[in-house]
């Protein structure tokens, strides 16, 4: 590819994308929720306060409950914003204490509601139905508690079972949107479903990664035969670096298969904030080759969702931490798969998933100069963190998804703290943006 | 020589499969059975009375050790006292050098260490490793620690006078070790004596003489004068022999709460020709309670739960062997554990992707599966142990929970030792800390909970050596989380610890009179 022809791209797609945002205007609870994002970006202690109590709010039994431990986590922040100094001493009383949880409940469940689409499959399909309209296409996750027992392997394997059978004729009765629905290797399920290894078994482990493999096996293949059925696109998420083997193998086995080769759509995660990520992509890519498909494997690419885990784990070993540790090497790496991915195709499908203006421009304009067509590529985003960035990307005539989690408030909260630390942590590039970092900047080649 | 900084050895990355692969092929080329001698200074006396064999395959003999008797532990004392003097004045940063080198012996046979850890012990591979890893750290901590002991502690100084207080190692030290950390603990406790110029007769458990001669072998290979470190492999007559030794200054003991106590009375009462006080450093077991309250995350809380009464086979001082939950969630917890215990897997330790390994011995399974008929009599099992199969061969005892004990089962009271666990629900989290205070021994203890005062308040009741927040309850690094219990557990001593040491050494003052007719000098 040439560098020369793909750096003015990059910046033409940039500013494209930029002057498509949508305006901040006319969105007070946008606003109101960025606020409490910006609080608690400031300061490490608040932030830590209110996400450990953002955490527990689903295992508080009562407002009094509530309110013991939100003033809890408060006593270890050493400022106080007065808002919250003023909580401090409403919990002073019986009736402040109540009046404090049930305040705060209302505030969680909001935000709550900002990155959950609804509590169920067919309570969110109104707001897939209105993405859809929008011309932005999603992937429904799933949100609950941890796999721990067969039992639980199995109510999550059913309700992802269910999922497909509620969001596959749903779709079906949806509107055209032919830019969502074809690229040059032909027609893309509208139904789209990700689901994690991790909740498929409880026997996932890190240094016996067959036992998760063969475990999750038939819970996987009956959802790739319903997916199949249905013509619903099945999405495998790619978790923490303990669980990478399993998951990888799970996947390419299953899918290598005879009966899967005819369908269904579906697809893996490549995690780029790992080091070795790219020996991973020649394992895939080797096995794309060696396996074609009528539809072929998806590829997602991420940075990764699991920075701190990844880190704390393997300095708590004394082993060599398998993530770049600066923000650029990151960004650097994205874009070398990137280019490797889309050069891939027609082996593989690729989707791009990132809010980094730069990344996806990036891609956009890689994809431009192989002389793909915009439809060749997806790019995804997340549901309550991405939003304005989807819209962008659809005004400009691109090909979106947007990851749209789906589960009650009391099994999302997990998920909502990892999405939540992501949106305030300081590299990221939307705290940059909300912050005026000039565009100039946010469009700079990582260095 | 001022070594770097300590840093704790790394675990092997089992989660890529290169590594696992290493294990695998040092386990392929571990040459059994090994010959254990009773090995005093350079005299070896080589024997087959006891056999240590592959718990997981009974029928393979892993060591063949000689018995050693207690004339032999005398001898053993005997040769120590004589190399006493020699390395007690040897410098402490010379003492520490020969133990960095101990390490690095280690270091460079990792994984063959470990496969034996595994075969003679039946250690699953990550916690095999670990054990090879600690005894890594024990070295390496307690040689930096001894050099700055060895500098003593400044006291207020006048015209005129100069004081001075220095450590000085006590003497003869016994070690007399467990199996179930078969090269950490032993080599632990006898790092700890050398590193502060005392001489060692180590006595390996009866179960691990493999791992022991290790030990020996490590230090030896490192520049431990061959007089300065014995081993006496044995049975309980050798290790009594070498406590009631008039000659021996200190035991340094880990090991069942009857055999500690023991050992106490036996130190107490001088016998002729004593010349001191010995001292004892005793870890014996515990009836160690994890806490979960109502608020606790439950996704964190069940495989922390599980990791801790299960590893190993429940067969770790540390591990968990009673649940006191709160009331709210008791259902809800003992059925999403009774679901997650039923799924471990019980198999030989090789395999990595077993859970439960078999117990040590045949005595140790019968001891497990009486405490469980007697669970099942007094109680619910929610998890039972039979009906599941086992290999044939090997000391293979299935999980098992049980709930609705009466409070004066002896369940709840006795260290069983094995896969079993108990959950009991309370009113809240302050009964909770009450039935905690009731017990009589206090070694580790768990909490699961997210309110920081609830934490507070537990921290400030607790009685355990060692309590564990949101997390499992096992896995203590050292340097990072000195090691031990308080009350009938032990001694109060915290392996791994700098504090360690002072149970290794006496304090010697000196007073100077600097003043000569009216000059100071």
């Amino acid at each position: 590819m040439d560098p020369q022809a793909l750096e003015p791209e990059i910046q033409r797609v940039g500013l494209a994308l930029s002057a498509a945002f949508p305006s901040r205007r006319g969105h007070p609870i946008r606003a109101l929720d960025e606020r409490a994002m910006d609080l608690a970006s400031q300061d490490d202690e608040l932030r830590a306060a209110l996400f450990r109590f953002v955490d527990v709010v689903p295992a508080c039994r009562s407002l009094d409950d509530l309110a013991s431990h939100l003033t809890g986590f408060l006593d270890d922040v050493s400022q106080r914003p007065p808002p919250l100094s003023a909580a401090m001493r409403m919990a002073n009383t019986k009736a402040g204490r109540a009046a404090l949880g049930a305040a705060s409940a209302a505030g969680v469940r909001h935000m709550a509601h900002r990155f959950i689409v609804g509590a169920d499959p067919a309570d969110a399909l109104p707001a897939l139905a209105h993405l859809w309209h929008d011309g932005v296409a999603a992937s429904v996750d799933l949100l609950g508690e941890a796999t721990v027992t067969a039992d639980e392997a199995d109510r999550y394997a059913q309700r992802c079972a269910r999922a497909l059978d509620t969001l596959a004729p749903a779709y079906a009765e949806l509107e055209p949107q032919p830019w969502l629905e074809h690229d040059a290797l032909g027609t893309l399920p509208r139904a789209n479903l990700s689901v994690k290894v991790s909740a498929l078994t409880p026997l996932l482990r890190p240094e016996a990664p067959e036992r998760g493999q063969r475990d999750a096996t038939p819970r996987l293949r009956e959802l790739l035969r319903r997916a199949a059925r249905l013509g619903a696109h099945l999405h495998i998420d790619m978790e923490s670096l303990d669980s990478r083997e399993a998951v990888l193998e799970l996947v390419l086995a299953l899918l290598a298969e005879p009966e899967f080769a005819t369908g269904p759509s579906a697809g893996i995660v490549l995690q780029a904030y790992l080091r070795d990520s790219p020996a991973t992509l020649d394992r895939v890519l080797a096995w794309a080759g060696e396996h074609p498909r009528d539809q072929p494997l998806v590829v997602r690419l991420v940075k990764g969702a699991y920075w701190d885990h990844e880190v704390v784990e393997a300095r708590q070993h004394g082993w060599s931490v398998p993530v770049f540790e600066r923000k650029a090497d990151c960004d650097a790496n994205f874009e070398a798969l990137t280019r490797r991915l889309l050069s891939a195709r027609p082996a593989i499908r690729v989707a791009i998933a990132s809010h980094n203006l730069r990344s996806v421009a990036h891609a956009v304009a890689c994809n431009r100069v192989l002389g793909g067509d915009d439809s060749d590529l997806e790019l995804q985003v997340l549901r309550g963190l991405g939003d304005d960035l989807g819209r962008a990307l659809a005004a400009c005539g691109l090909r979106v998804r947007a990851y749209c989690p789906v589960g009650d408030l009391v099994a999302g909260m997990a998920y909502l703290v990892r999405r939540l630390l992501e949106n305030t942590a300081n590299e990221s590039f939307l705290h940059d943006q909300a912050h005026g970092v000039p565009l100039q900047q946010l469009l700079a080649p990582p260095a | 020589m001022t070594p770097s900084p300590f840093a704790n050895e790394p675990v092997l990355e089992l989660r890529r499969a290169s590594e696992r692969a290493r294990l695998t092929a040092a386990l392929g080329e571990l040459a059994l059975p090994l010959r254990v001698p009773v090995w005093i200074g350079g005299d070896r006396r080589d024997g087959d009375e006891i056999a240590s064999t592959d718990p997981g395959e009974p029928g393979r003999v892993v060591a063949l050790a000689a018995r050693g008797t207690p004339d032999e532990a005398a001898a053993a004392v005997a040769a120590a006292r004589a190399a006493f003097g020699a390395w007690a004045a040897t410098p402490a940063t010379e003492r520490a050098a020969a133990l960095l080198r101990a390490a690095a012996w280690m270091r460079e046979r990792r994984p063959a260490l470990a496969a034996l850890a595994m075969a003679e012990c039946a250690k699953p591979w990550p916690e095999a490793d670990a054990d090879v890893c600690e005894a890594i750290d024990f070295l390496e901590f307690y040689a930096r620690a001894a050099i700055a002991l060895a500098r003593g502690v400044p006291l207020p100084q006048m015209p005129g006078e100069r004081n001075e207080l220095r450590y000085a190692p006590r003497g003869v030290c016994a070690v007399i070790a467990p199996w179930n950390f078969p090269l950490a603990i032993p080599m632990g406790m006898t790092a700890a004596a050398l590193a502060t110029g005392n001489t060692v007769v180590l006595k390996p458990a009866e179960q691990a003489p493999g791992c022991g001669l290790r030990v020996v072998e490590a230090l030896r290979a490192g520049g431990v004068p061959p007089g300065a470190i014995a081993l006496l492999p044995g049975a309980g007559d050798a290790g009594g022999a070498l406590a009631r030794h008039p000659d021996v200054a200190t035991i340094a003991f880990t090991g069942s709460g009857p055999v500690g106590l023991e050992l106490l009375r036996t130190a107490a009462d001088p016998v002729p020709g004593a010349r001191g006080l010995k001292r004892v450093v005793a870890e014996m077991g515990g009836k160690n309670c994890i806490l979960v309250d109502a608020d606790a995350d439950l996704d964190e809380a069940i495989p922390g739960i599980v990791a801790s009464a299960f590893g190993y086979a429940g067969q770790k001082c540390s591990a968990a062997s009673r649940v006191l939950v709160h009331e709210a969630v008791h259902d809800l917890l003992v059925q999403r554990l009774a679901g997650a215990v039923t799924g471990l897997q019980v198999g030989p330790a090789r395999e990595f992707s077993s859970d439960v390994p078999p117990v040590i011995e045949e005595a140790a399974r019968r001891r497990v599966r009486d405490y469980a008929e007697r669970a099942g009599a007094e109680g619910t099992l929610v998890v039972a142990p039979d009906g599941r199969e086992l290999p044939s061969a090997g000391w293979y005892c299935a999980p098992a929970v049980v709930t609705g004990l009466p409070p004066a089962s002896p369940i709840l009271r006795d260290e069983i030792f094995g896969p079993l666990l108990s959950i009991e629900p309370v009113r809240d989290i302050e009964e909770a800390c009450d039935r905690v205070d009731e017990l009589p021994v206090a070694l580790t203890g768990g909490l699961f909970a997210r309110n920081p005062r609830t934490v507070q308040r537990v921290v400030a009741r607790s009685p355990v050596g060692n309590l564990y927040v949101n997390r499992s309850t096992t896995g203590a690094m050292v340097g990072r989380q000195p090691f031990g219990g308080n009350r009938l557990s032990g001694t109060g001593t915290k392996a791994g610890g700098s504090d360690y040491l002072l149970h290794f050494v006496q304090p010697h003052v000196v007073t100077e009179n600097t003043l000569r007719h009216g000059l100071v000098v």
